[in-house]
C-alpha cells in the first residue's frame, strides 16, 4: 500500500473540517499578522475550526495548495471544502455579513476591546492544531 | 531586496489593461505592500478569483522575495 502524499493528507483535512485554516503559527500563538487577523475573525464567530501550522513544512505546503487551489500564500481559510481566501477577503466578508452566512451563524456583535466578560476565555471553540508528520 | 511601488503598479497594469491601480507601502520597508485595483476584468469573478489575477501579475516578485506581503483590495468600476 502506498503511503499517502502530503497532498492526500491536505485534501483529507479540507474534507474533514467544515472550517479549516492554514496559518503561520497556532491560534494561541500566531506567527504572522495576517494569520492573526483571520484567527481573530474566526474567534469572534465562536465556530469550531481546524488550524494547521504551515511553518514546519512551508514550501511543500505552498506547492500542495498551489495544485489544489492555485493559491500559495498563507493564511488560507477553507469553508465546506473551498478556499475562501486570505486575511483581506475574510475581513471583507466579515464586514459585509457574507462570512456569517457562509459559516451558518449570526453576525457577531463587535464588543469593545475591554468588554470581554461575555466571551468564555477558557473554552476555545477550535480543535487543537494538527501536526502533519513527514 | 525591496521593490519600487511603480514597478508593482506597472506589472499589475500590464496584466490588467485599463485597470485603475494604486500601490502603497504599508510599513516603509517596501516589502509589505497594499494594492487597490479597480478593473472591468473583475466583473462576475469571486473575490478569490479577482485576487488571483492581481497576485499572478506579481508572482515572480513573491518568488524572488522582493515582495514579502501584499494586501489586495479589488473592485469593479461602478
Amino acid at each position: 500500500m502506498t503511503e499517502p502524499t502530503l497532498k492526500d493528507r491536505v485534501e483529507e483535512l479540507i474534507r474533514e473540517n467544515k472550517v479549516l485554516l492554514f496559518m503561520k503559527g497556532t491560534p494561541e500563538a500566531p506567527q504572522c499578522g495576517f494569520s492573526m487577523r483571520v484567527v481573530n475573525v474566526l474567534e469572534s464567530y465562536g465556530v469550531e475550526y481546524g488550524a494547521l501550522d504551515v511553518l514546519p513544512a512551508l514550501q511543500p505546503l505552498r506547492e500542495v495548495t498551489a495544485e489544489i487551489s492555485d493559491w500559495q500564500t498563507f493564511p488560507q481559510l477553507y469553508v465546506n471544502g473551498e478556499l475562501v481566501g486570505g486575511a483581506d477577503i475574510v475581513e471583507e466578508m466579515d464586514e459585509s455579513g457574507e462570512l456569517a452566512g457562509l459559516l451558518g451563524v449570526e453576525q457577531p456583535e463587535r464588543p469593545a476591546a475591554s468588554a470581554k466578560q461575555e466571551l468564555q476565555a477558557d473554552d476555545p471553540q477550535q480543535s487543537p492544531p494538527m501536526q502533519i508528520e513527514r | 531586496m525591496a521593490i519600487s511601488l511603480d514597478e508593482v503598479r506597472l506589472m499589475i497594469e500590464a496584466s490588467l489593461p485599463g485597470a485603475e491601480v494604486e500601490v502603497v507601502d504599508e510599513t516603509g520597508t517596501q516589502d509589505h505592500l497594499r494594492a487597490t485595483v479597480t478593473a472591468a476584468q473583475f466583473e462576475g469573478l469571486s473575490r478569490i478569483e479577482q485576487h488571483k489575477l492581481v497576485k499572478n501579475a506579481v508572482q515572480t516578485r513573491f518568488d524572488d522575495g522582493s515582495i514579502h506581503a501584499l494586501s489586495i483590495k479589488t473592485s469593479v468600476p461602478g
